[in-house]
């Protein structure tokens, strides 16, 4: 029996798809039996940043309409064998599937998987109502931005209505140079106001750019984010994992030279 | 088939039910029938009376009464209006009403307001958590957060300005008493030297309609009781 997730946050362009990849590729590197669904139907790319756009034979909708089987839709990650994927059709959009349909697709996975991770469209209709329908416990993923949170609030308030109870919250794209300064919202002001657990704190990194643009997350690798996208799937299996500083520790020298710029 | 006279007694009396279409003297030997059936249930009692179901006059109902007094121990002190009690009826129920409303009473919920939720109440309501940002809290009567308004509040919807709005935390978007809107200050710029931040004094705050104006004030002992 499988944990389904799914990973969502009302705004768009927060981070679902990268976290989906990253967390998703995190737990297969732990030896886990994982699949990736992409329910973003119309405006897939989860297999872009997965890099594996140039393997797919058949989608998600092909399944729920009978058109394949699923193992025929289900691509073999490049890296790791005991990750799969199953991308989203790129010419419907997202009236193709039902709730109902999503409930058996999942219940028809849930023996061959450890964890199915949903990657949620953005906004709180029919994209959205998909992808939660088969879920256990949601990732609400917000940035520490006013309308993000606004909106993430919305979604949980909406989760709660729908009887997904396990909700936690990943804070995306952090800077701390800027929240040092007073300019953005700090990990505490963001969770006062969510009032759910926090599960991971993944900071703005350029390195995060490179990955998705070459489809190779980069989770477990050296830099912040790969940290702490490592982080959130050790905590994501019970185990207790302390929250990474952040600070960006600049040199003398960067020092330094920030004070002639400044004048 | 139905009985054309009924005999209902109440608090203050008694009711006679009549039926509508019967002939009056009949009706009257009915009722006179009914009351020496019932005599000895009533024996000397002093009783109001009051009359349903059918309009009767002046006359008639005078009539009725002799009937009774005559061939009965009982003493009809004096006839009941019949909308005297139901008045009498109405005007409790609507004090009540007026005391929901009035805030002597209220509801309770437990939880917080996620945004886009609206809260819709008809008395007074007490909110065990927060506002968030986005929600909507609608009350006929009085609303107090025990938590914090960062949201919408729209106390006295009926139009009542006496209504207030009291927060532990009053950080509202927009605060509606009765017909007067008041919206919370644009953002100011808040200057942050590095390192120090600024200490936000959180005390509990209550909004009140003063002339015409909404006045978001911290919470005396004085105030209260002006409310």
């Amino acid at each position: 029996m499988s944990e389904v997730i799914v990973i969502t946050s009302g705004k768009g362009g927060v981070g679902k798809t990268t976290t989906t990849a990253n967390v998703g590729t995190g737990l297969a590197q732990l030896d886990k039996k994982v699949v990736l669904i992409d329910t973003d139907i119309g405006l897939r790319n989860l297999d872009v940043v997965m890099g594996l756009e140039n393997r797919i034979v058949y989608n998600l909708v092909d399944v729920v309409e009978g058109n394949c089987r699923m193992k025929q839709a289900l691509i073999k990650d490049k890296r790791y064998p005991n990750l799969s994927l199953l991308p989203s059709a790129q010419t419907r959009d997202k009236t193709a599937v039902s709730p109902e349909q999503m409930i058996k697709l999942i219940d028809e996975l849930r023996e061959d998987f450890d964890y199915i991770l949903l990657d949620c469209p953005a906004g709180i209709e029919q994209g959205f109502k998909n992808a939660i329908a088969g879920a256990d416990r949601a990732l609400v993923v917000t940035t520490p931005e006013v309308s993000a949170i606004r909106d993430a609030d919305r979604i949980i308030g909406l989760l709660g209505a729908n009887d997904v109870k396990n909700v936690e919250l990943i804070v995306n794209r952090l800077r701390m140079d800027m929240v040092k300064r007073g300019d953005m919202m700090n990990i505490n002001d963001v969770t006062d106001i969510l009032a759910i657990e926090l599960i991971g704190a993944v900071p703005d990194d350029e390195q995060i750019v490179i990955s998705t643009n070459q489809g190779e997350p980069l989770v477990g690798s050296d830099c912040l984010a790969g940290q702490a996208y490592a982080n959130i799937c050790h905590r994501l299996l019970g185990e207790q994992v302390p929250f990474l500083d952040l600070e960006v520790k600049s040199s003398v020298w960067n020092k330094l030279k920030d004070i002639f710029k400044k004048n | 088939m139905p009985k054309p006279v009924v005999l209902k007694s109440n608090k203050y009396g008694i009711n006679l039910i009549l039926d509508n279409h019967m002939d009056f003297e009949e009706l009257l030997k009915c009722i006179m029938e009914r009351f020496k059936e019932a005599e000895s249930f009533f024996k000397n009692a002093k009783m109001a009376i009051s009359f349903e179901g059918r309009n009767l006059t002046q006359e008639e109902e005078f009539r009725i009464v002799e009937t009774i007094t005559d061939n009965t121990n009982i003493n009809i002190i004096c006839i009941l209006d019949n909308d005297a009690l139901k008045e009498e009826l109405i005007r409790q129920k609507i004090e009540h009403f007026e005391e929901e409303q009035a805030g002597k009473t209220g509801e309770f919920y437990k939880g917080t307001l996620r945004s886009g939720q609206v809260l819709d109440c008809e008395s007074s309501i007490i909110i065990l958590g927060d506002i968030n940002p986005g929600a909507k809290v609608i009350s006929k009567g009085n609303i107090v957060v025990l938590g914090a308004l960062k949201g919408n509040a729209y106390a006295g919807a009926n139009g009542n300005e006496q209504a207030f709005v009291a927060a532990l935390q009053m950080d509202p978007i927009q605060v509606k008493i009765g017909d007067v809107i008041g919206r919370s200050a644009d953002k100011v710029q808040s200057t942050k030297k590095r390192g120090r931040k600024q200490q936000i004094l959180i005390e509990p705050q209550v909004a009140i309609v003063k002339d015409g104006n909404i006045y978001i004030e911290p919470i005396t002992k004085g105030l209260l009781n002006n409310i």
